[in-house]
């Protein structure tokens, strides 16, 4: 019985390599832990960066995002919480953030008061769902994702790789908004994105 | 903090809120909602992984090692300079409570002009707060307990959140964390809770225009003004 226990609660620990590697940062201020990181998702955030089609956006800024972000990763290592999301995850938020404050700061004379990521301050509290309906979750969106209608893909990219919001969507693809939005959110029902509050808490009971 | 908000944002604006691509006034409403509401928290985690998921996927060509060693460079630096610097002392003011959302209290603090409470009515205060955006007022209103507000139709969109407290409309009763999207024909008459005084975050894009007969004559007096 004991040996059960363990076994469960060892698969629920996160064990992707990268967020061992981020926890270490955090922990240990570990440098070739860092420089994996950096070989790894240094790439990634590049190309995110070259997918933004934001007014405003040039080529030169691809290079400063990655630095900017990866910078920010070691200073924030600290607070990752591989309880609550993959380091994947927490560095595409780091990335998301920079990229609307390099943005801002660029295109804004007025002093801005909050930075992007005081948006996303999150209250101390335990893991809002538990670890393994998490990576299931994320097993079934990696499936989903590949599986998506042509259009609905379409959407989700041009939302969240080139930063357009749905009315500038909705104009480039010519759609009215109405079908961007419809769109997207048949898109999160077939990734079972988004679960009803009502069954939620039934989901909560049940546990 | 508490999961008992029944209204919520709508999933494009969560969506949206994930992606980034929300004006600077809606964020801010959307995160003081996701302060006090577990359920949107949760679906944001989600929302977040399929921005992550696609970065991810995303095809890669190799980096210069020498941005690397740069930013080894200014790490070592970083170090060197954040054993020494002390802590940033926190100027509190009157109007920020540790109940509310941090992007609030940030917002009332960091004002150099500190905000202050403005009579709009009998029952109503009001205190604009400076976001650095053109487009809607944000602002923080107080209703007093039981106090009545005029009855009102929206010229632009608001959205509102319950910091504290509760309020009431001819739709419904809204308390803490409560998100509400008004638009242009939702008329209304919001009424403070008899219980205590009731303070709201809201971002108007366009004054409210007050439905009495003689309301006309006011409407006049009613501007927004975003900072």
């Amino acid at each position: 019985m004991t040996g059960r226990v363990n076994a469960l609660q060892s698969s629920v620990k996160r064990s992707d390599q990268w967020s061992v590697l981020l926890t270490c940062v955090g922990e240990n201020r570990d440098r070739s832990a860092f420089a994996a990181l950096f070989k790894h998702y240094a790439p990634l955030i590049k190309s995110f960066a070259q997918a933004s089609r934001h007014e405003g956006w040039f080529p030169g800024l691809n290079e400063d995002l990655v630095q900017e972000v990866m910078i920010k990763v070691w200073q924030k290592a600290a607070g990752y919480n591989p309880e609550k999301a993959s380091a994947t995850t927490w560095i595409y938020t780091v990335a998301r953030n920079c990229r609307i404050d390099m943005l801002r700061r660029k295109s804004n004379t007025q002093h801005l008061p909050l930075e992007n990521e005081d948006y996303w301050h999150e209250p101390d509290e335990e893991t809002p769902t538990s670890l393994l309906q998490q990576k299931r979750s994320e097993e079934k969106l990696r499936e989903s994702l590949s599986q998506l209608p042509r259009e609905q893909d379409e959407i989700l990219r041009k939302v969240y790789l080139e930063g357009k919001s749905h009315a500038e969507a909705s104009k480039e693809l010519g759609l009215p908004l109405g079908t961007v939005k419809s769109r997207v959110r048949l898109a999160l029902q077939k990734m079972q994105i988004l679960v009803p509050a009502e069954f939620q808490d039934e989901l909560a009971h049940e546990q | 903090m508490n999961n008992k908000t029944r209204h919520h944002p709508d999933t494009s604006m969560l969506l949206e809120f994930s992606a980034g691509t929300l004006d600077t006034a809606a964020s801010i409403c959307v995160s003081a909602h996701l302060h006090f509401c577990a359920h949107c928290r949760d679906s944001l985690l989600r929302l977040d992984q399929v921005g992550s998921k696609l970065m991810e996927d995303a095809e890669t060509q190799p980096m210069d090692d020498a941005l690397l060693e740069n930013v080894m460079q200014q790490i070592d630096r970083l170090d060197d300079v954040s054993d020494a610097a002390p802590a940033k002392p926190t100027t509190a003011t009157k109007m920020a409570e540790a109940d509310y959302p941090p992007s609030v209290n940030k917002l009332i603090e960091a004002d150099d002009k500190p905000p202050r409470w403005r009579r709009l009515s009998g029952s109503v205060d009001m205190a604009r707060l400076k976001t650095g955006q053109n487009d809607f007022e944000v602002a923080l209103h107080r209703i007093c307990a039981g106090g009545k507000t005029p009855k009102h139709d929206h010229g632009g969109l608001e959205y509102t959140v319950v910091l504290k407290g509760s309020f009431s409309d001819e739709r419904a009763v809204y308390s803490e964390g409560d998100f509400i999207l008004r638009k242009p024909g939702d008329t209304h008459q919001p009424m403070g809770a008899q219980n205590g005084e009731c303070i709201c975050l809201s971002a108007q894009s366009a004054p409210i225009k007050l439905t009495s007969p003689w309301g006309f004559l006011m409407n006049n007096w009613l501007r927004i003004s975003p900072r």
